[in-house]
């Protein structure tokens, strides 16, 4: 299973990611999820989220789950980019893209990923209230 | 330490994300006994940083870049990082 995992400051160019996108011929399925930032905290209206990593450990615990997506499913590549620092609203903070033979395991994996990610990677958010510049 | 206690070594402590309002720094470095464990650590950090006691029991722990349970017993070199439930996405 390829993998890739990008944890950037930079804005996430959803453009160059898919025109990137490698598939063999046995792949019939490219799912991909965007994760954006809402207005919305609670009960606070909020400009940007300001997301904090431990980078060495989100690495390490990326490693894991994808090795344990590989034994689940047949996925032929995922790729993974999550923002960090200021994202302001309306803007993509999570970008995951998943190869596989058929919708079902693509569906099922991104699900998973996510769901374990937010179970276990050290990634935090701080809401931004008022000018987010 | 009293010297009754057996050898004592230095672990590195890093707090992450609200933790390092709780506790006004990035890392601190607490000396304890040999075969301390994660939780003793935690009760003696409390001592230190009072505000982490409320968090106590929905806080993470690791050693290195793996997560360990509060029966984990510390080595020396063994860096600790301390930190709230994860938020990412």
């Amino acid at each position: 299973m390829k993998r890739e995992l990008i944890i950037t400051n930079e804005p996430i160019d959803e453009a160059k990611l898919i025109a990137a996108r490698t598939m063999s011929s046995g792949m019939g399925a490219a799912l991909y999820f965007v994760g954006v930032v809402r207005g919305q905290e609670g009960d606070n209206t909020i400009s940007a989220i300001d997301y904090e990593a431990f980078q060495k450990m989100v690495e390490h615990q990326f490693a894991l789950l994808f090795d344990q997506m590989e034994k689940r499913w047949p996925i032929e590549s995922v790729r993974l980019v999550h923002r960090i620092g200021i994202v302001k609203v309306n803007e993509p903070s999570l970008w995951v893209e998943i190869v596989s033979p058929h919708r079902g395991e693509a569906f099922a994996a991104c699900q998973w990923l996510i769901d374990e990610m937010k179970r276990v990677v050290p990634i935090w958010k701080k809401p931004v209230v008022g000018d987010a510049a | 330490m009293k010297p009754d206690e057996g050898a004592a070594m230095d672990i590195k402590v890093n707090f992450f994300s609200y933790f390092r309002d709780l506790t006004g720094c990035a890392e601190t470095v607490e000396q304890v006994p040999d075969n301390t464990t994660l939780g003793e650590l935690y009760a003696a950090l409390i001592l230190k940083f009072p505000k982490l006691a409320a968090m106590e029991k929905s806080t993470l722990m690791a050693v290195g870049v793996d997560y360990q349970p509060r029966g984990y017993r510390l080595k020396s070199g063994d860096e600790v990082s301390l930190f709230p439930p994860v938020q990412g996405g």
